[in-house]
């Protein structure tokens, strides 16, 4: 059986690179990256992914902008700047080339 | 029949059931305590407050206005546990790397040094005997502002600023090694937060503002930026009740006696409408004696400044900072038993719930007072003659019933 906890440590790894990829496509709220999360084997709770979004905004790899919502107050959309875009690319190119490894490396 | 707790999550009033709030104030404390040193901190628990209000939502109805210990356990387990989330730049962050970052980029470095902050004087670049740097330091400000802000401290307070720097001259400890000049800039304390936090929005309002006036053609952009700064100034707003509820509930609390972040004490249950009505009453008179008390003190201390004598009564020999401290001590002695009894009557603030020590506070002040004024009217003449003139002003009345008192042989 697989050690949830060593599994857990490679997911928290992934956790940053999936955040980008998702806010990639649209500018979302964080309900909504939760939610997608969700759905994966990478679901999240908020108290994880509050902290992590304000530590990639400080790092200036995202940032938000605030929306009237028709229910509640105004709500932060997330986008990618051009440095988090950079960082995804980054990302996107060496998990290809992990992946590659472990494929040319399987028995 | 529950007792029931009012709570404002990020702006937004809700009602818990008492142990439903207990664990609510429980996991919020803890999420502050591992969010401890992130820049970022009051903005993440101000989302967190906000996700939590969302879960809580899908939770009442018309019918439904109270939040249960389960249901908010549910939402609480949704949340997860708060990371800290400072990130592999908290792990690299030595002391002197922090150091470096508090005085170099201040606040966008973002990462947080683990050694707790003290108030040091640092000799290196200060004028005097670098009070001034040290405070500097400490607040992340420039030590210029600091200075001017010492001299005007020193001109409106008529030189207590002064004495206050000679104190703090031999009080304040050296930061000799690199470890003490890191922590004169290290882990923020409240007062500081608020600082840091007021100069990143003015500095990303500075840019909106220079933002909208290059394009100020398009009024959709100006309307975004009106927009964004009344958000801001309501987040603001936010911010400094929390950090004054805190102030309160460190200055009333139980907190003064525990440790910070300790299990809270069980909340008292409700008044009965009587007891609420006198409480009520209570907190309102005694908080227009005070406003009485500041103003007297207030024209007692112009009249110092301007004449050189307490409405008439000259200051004797004493020199005219000595005359402006007693004045500043005296208010003091006065005032603080009377907030005290006020917060003890406070019927929706957090003494609410330790009334006891507020009480407790109260009794000691006035008794204080009391033994001050006795003492001091075996010294001063003057003070004795005011208490038997007052005597001979209020006899009468007590006995006379109305009846319009003689005046006193004067």
């Amino acid at each position: 059986m697989l050690d949830e906890q060593k599994l857990g440590v490679l997911r928290k790894g992934f956790l940053e690179f999936l955040v980008l990829r998702i806010i990639s496509g649209a500018s979302v709220y964080a309900a909504d990256i939760l939610k997608t999360l969700a759905m994966t084997e990478f679901a999240t709770q908020e108290g994880t992914l509050y902290p992590l979004l304000s530590r990639l905004r400080r790092e200036g790899l995202l940032d938000y902008e605030w929306q009237e919502s028709a229910s509640g107050p105004p709500r932060k959309y997330y986008r990618l700047t051009a440095a988090g875009a950079a960082r995804l690319a980054e990302f996107s190119a060496y998990w290809a080339r992990i992946n590659q490894t472990i494929q040319s490396l399987g028995g | 029949m529950r007792a029931v707790i009012a709570v404002s999550l990020n702006g937004r009033a809700y009602q818990l059931e008492d142990d439903a709030h207990a664990a609510l104030a429980q996991y919020l404390a803890t999420a502050e305590r591992a969010l401890e040193g992130n820049p970022d901190r009051a903005e993440i628990l101000a989302d967190l407050e906000q996700a939590i209000a969302d879960k809580c939502e899908r939770c009442l109805g018309t019918h439904k206005t109270v939040l249960t210990q389960a249901e908010i356990e549910q939402v609480i387990g949704e949340m997860g546990p708060v990371e800290g989330g400072g990130g592999p730049q908290t792990a690299r962050a030595g002391a002197a790397a922090a150091h470096e970052q508090t005085a170099g980029a201040g606040f966008a470095a973002g990462a947080a040094p683990a050694a707790p902050k003290r108030l040091y004087q640092i000799s290196e670049g200060a004028l005097l005997s670098g009070v001034c740097k040290g405070i500097a330091v400490y607040f992340d400000m420039d030590v210029t502002v600091v200075r001017l802000l010492f001299i005007l401290a020193a001109i409106l307070t008529g030189g207590a600023a002064i004495l206050a720097y000679i104190v703090m001259m031999f009080v304040v400890p050296y930061a000799q090694t690199p470890e003490e000049v890191a922590a004169a800039g290290g882990v923020p304390f409240n007062a500081r937060v608020l600082v840091e936090q007021w100069k990143r929005k003015a500095a990303q309002f500075a840019d909106a503002a220079a933002h909208a006036a290059r394009i100020d053609g398009s009024t959709a952009e100006r309307a975004r930026w009106r927009a964004e700064w009344r958000r801001a100034r309501w987040q603001w707003k936010q911010e400094w009740r929390r950090s004054r509820a805190e102030w309160r509930a460190r200055r009333w609390g139980p907190y003064r006696f525990s440790a910070w972040g300790a299990n809270p004490m069980p909340p008292a249950p409700p008044l009965p409408p009587l007891a609420a009505f006198l409480s009520g009453l209570g907190w309102a008179v005694l908080g227009i004696l005070v406003a009485l008390v500041t103003l007297a003190w207030l024209f007692a201390l112009l009249s110092v400044l301007a004449t050189g004598a307490v409405f008439g009564w000259s200051i004797g020999h004493l020199p005219l900072w000595a005359a402006v401290i007693v004045l500043i001590v005296l208010y003091q002695l006065v005032v603080s038993p009377l907030r005290a009894l006020r917060y003890a009557h406070s019927p929706y603030f957090y003494a609410y719930r330790y009334r006891a020590h507020a009480l407790a506070d109260a009794i000691i002040g006035l008794v204080l007072l009391a033994l001050l004024l006795w003492v001091l009217g075996f010294h001063m003449p003057a003070l004795q003659h005011l208490f038997d003139w007052l005597r001979t002003q209020i006899a009468p009345l007590w006995r006379g019933g109305g009846r319009a008192a003689p005046s006193p042989a004067h």
